[in-house]
């Protein structure tokens, strides 16, 4: 810049303190210079030490009926989208409170959550028969909905509301069951075969029905509640089994076929065993024992009892003597079981997709499905599947690592695969956390995911 | 190599001039060696050499790289058609993010770290090998409904037979020390910067940032790092002593898979 004014003849040249000097030049930085500009940089701290995980809800399959919990599937809130019928993969549903129990019933959802607020339990989908309570319509305030599009509560007429906590919940066709700690068993929906516990009322209407039935009358408390198609089985805590509703197809195990509108205490080879575990879905029923005992009643029709019985119906408990080890957890679908055995393995039997091919498709003998489907290898030898679940058509099996896989027929979407084709042996579905539950429906699933 | 003693010259039955007689038209079949054949008229034996290059390995990352020479070029496509997995020990560091990963790059960001623990680390792997097994069966085409898919699945023998993208088969975390880590990872088709990547990524899941260290192939299908051939180790002897031990396990892994 010196030179420059020299060269200018004539003019006056600025004071030397307004002179600038050469601008130094912009080289590469050496190392000494980026690694004091490294330790001068900030620190981000995005989650510090006691940082908890979140607690998260996701839900796929069938829209159409509201039971996914998200009102944009079937009504979009912009004009231009159209509504959604299936969610072929998991998709969260926000929810305010922590949801400690999920079920599915046939075309509605049931979550509970177990504190100590009013609100304990919401339901959505179909409520044609008020299985998720009277939900007013706030249009006609004398009025319900039908369809119940968003996790809405359910008012639950409890003596003590702030102290009493909801344990668990169950959904069947078309009636529900709701599991207290100290206030017994609540029933709603439909009771034509008296599977609400209550007796059967002559032309009832039950779709905008107030009624919600309370169970107490059992030799101890109520631990575990299940509902199948039409029918409710209660487990006590002394290890008994209650039952009630359609016994057509001895599901009720009482020992006759007829209709029961009072829980009654089973009988048969189940009578003076501790069970510790009852599963049913569809029509066929089974049952756990502290030893590792299977029990069955029920439908037979598609071989699940086959292995002691030619009869298509048993209304009585009978004992299933399998040799595959101490069994730790059972579950029944429409027309296949599972059990999962305390070595960890997984046997399935009964008729349709059961996870071993598409050339087994019936078999009245549990056959195993190789741990290797669930991700076991030499790699990672301790990988163990923890929890078996059924729906109507599918199997859901959940791994000690949080994994969940899937299989059986992909009916409107409700494997959480991503693809429609029916899933022939055990699928990861990617949820984004560690599955800790999963229930699942006739065409949809519920998972509760803890986040990373 | 051409210092070597060679061939023999090949001989020849010409009928040449018997020595003794002069002037008389006596021929004797004598044997002698072909003119063509004399080293100073051919030259050197060898003048080039066909080498070829196996799997990519980077300029920073390091380990186990596969060479082929003349026939084996032939024998390092079969190869590359068996996919078969290669294994790399991966380093990281956290609480760093760079542009290009490595911890070389130009910085980007500085996190805490102090929240992280094996366990978290562990859970985070597990769902990358879950989420890459799935990609796995779904990139080897075969159809999901047939039991021969089934029987493979059971045996684990599922892998993509073409082109894919980058899928890991397994990792495991062998030392984890705030705020180095080191894994060991499976993987087929993949690059090093990919591994980096991962790495980085690894590090954003766990609500922090990671940058990769070091990578070093530790084993590529059938050649391991006892295989390898260490910078004073490359002279002639002990080439042709890897190439005579490795020839008959290549040609066992090659029957098996085509």
């Amino acid at each position: 810049a010196g030179a420059m004014w020299g060269a200018l003849r004539g003019v006056r040249r600025p004071p030397a303190a307004l002179r600038r000097g050469l601008a130094k030049a912009a080289g590469p930085r050496s190392a000494r210079q980026l690694r004091e500009a490294e330790e001068a940089a900030p620190v981000f701290q995005y989650v510090g030490k006691a940082a908890k995980r979140k607690d998260r809800v996701f839900v796929w399959g069938f829209c159409y009926s509201g039971a996914l919990g998200i009102p944009s599937f079937v009504k979009p809130d912009v004009g231009w989208k159209k509504p959604r019928r299936i969610q072929p993969t998991p998709y969260r549903l926000e929810t305010e409170e922590k949801i400690s129990s999920a079920a599915c019933g046939y075309g509605f959802t049931l979550l509970s959550s177990n504190t100590t607020d009013i609100t304990k339990v919401w339901g959505m989908g179909l409520n044609k028969d008020s299985q998720l309570g009277f939900q007013r319509s706030r249009r006609d305030r004398a009025k319900g909905y039908e369809y119940v599009l968003e996790p809405s509560p359910i008012p639950l007429p409890l003596e003590k509301p702030q102290q009493t906590r909801v344990l668990q919940v169950s959904c069947g066709r078309a009636h529900s069951l709701i599991l207290t700690d100290s206030e017994g068993v609540f029933t709603m929906g439909n009771n034509a075969y008296g599977q609400c516990g209550r007796k059967v009322v002559e032309d009832e209407t039950y779709s905008e029905s107030h009624l919600i039935h309370q169970l107490k009358e059992f030799d101890s408390r109520v631990v575990q509640v299940v509902c199948g198609q039409d029918h409710s089985l209660f487990r006590t805590k002394k290890g008994a089994v209650y039952a009630c509703g359609w016994g057509a197809d001895g599901q009720t195990g009482l020992g006759h076929y007829n209709i029961t509108s009072v829980p009654t205490k089973l009988r048969g080879d189940i009578a003076g065993v501790n069970i510790i575990q009852v599963s049913s879905y569809g029509d066929c029923c089974l049952a756990v024992s502290d030893e590792g005992d299977v029990f069955g009643w029920g439908n037979s029709e598609y071989l699940q009892l086959a292995s002691v019985t030619e009869t298509t119906q048993v209304n009585v408990p009978r004992h299933l003597p399998f040799k595959i080890g101490k069994i730790k957890e059972a579950a029944c679908g429409g027309t296949g079981n599972i059990v999962l055995t305390e070595e960890g393995n997984v046997f399935v039997w009964g008729y349709g997709i059961l996870g071993k091919g598409p050339n087994l498709i019936e078999t009245a003998v549990p056959e195993m499905i190789p741990p290797s489907l669930f991700g076991w290898s030499d790699f990672n030898p301790d990988i163990r599947v923890a929890h078996v679940r059924c729906g109507l058509g599918h199997f859901a099996a959940l791994t000690n690592r949080g994994e969940l896989f899937v299989w059986g027929k992909n009916l409107r979407g409700c494997l959480g695969t991503g693809r429609m084709e029916d899933q022939y042996f055990p699928w990861r579905v990617t949820v984004p956390g560690e599955v800790v539950d999963v229930a699942c429906g006739v065409d949809h699933m519920v998972s509760m995911v803890k986040s990373f | 190599l051409n210092a070597a003693p060679g061939r023999a010259p090949r001989q020849r039955v010409r009928f040449l001039p018997a020595p003794d007689g002069g002037g008389a038209t006596g021929l004797v079949a004598t044997r002698v060696p072909v003119l063509a054949d004399h080293p100073l008229v051919r030259g050197p034996r060898l003048r080039r050499l066909k080498i070829g290059a196996g799997h990519r390995l980077d300029v920073k990352a390091s380990g186990v790289f596969v060479l082929g020479l003349g026939h084996g070029n032939k024998l390092l496509t079969d190869l590359y058609n068996c996919h078969l997995t290669k294994v790399y020990t991966v380093g990281g560091l956290f609480g760093k993010a760079t542009d290009d990963f490595s911890d070389t790059g130009k910085l980007v960001e500085k996190t805490t770290f102090d929240h992280i623990t094996r366990e978290k680390l562990e859970r985070i792997v597990a769902v990358i090998q879950g989420a890459n097994h799935k990609a796995l069966l779904m990139h080897s085409n075969i159809d999901m409904k047939t039991q021969e898919a089934y029987e493979l699945a059971v045996k684990g023998l599922i892998r993509p037979m073409g082109k894919s993208p980058p899928i890991i088969t397994a990792v495991r975390c062998l030392q984890f020390a705030l705020p180095e880590f080191q894994l060991e990872i499976h993987c087929l088709h993949e690059t090093q910067q990919y591994l980096r990547k991962i790495v980085h990524e690894i590090g954003l899941e766990l609500k922090s940032s990671a940058v990769c260290t070091q990578v070093r192939r530790i084993r590529d299908g059938v050649f391991t790092l006892d295989d390898a051939l260490l910078r004073t180790q490359w002279n002639l002897q002990s080439i042709q002593n890897a190439i005579r031990d490795c020839q008959l396990r290549v040609k066992t892994e090659l029957e098996k898979t085509l």
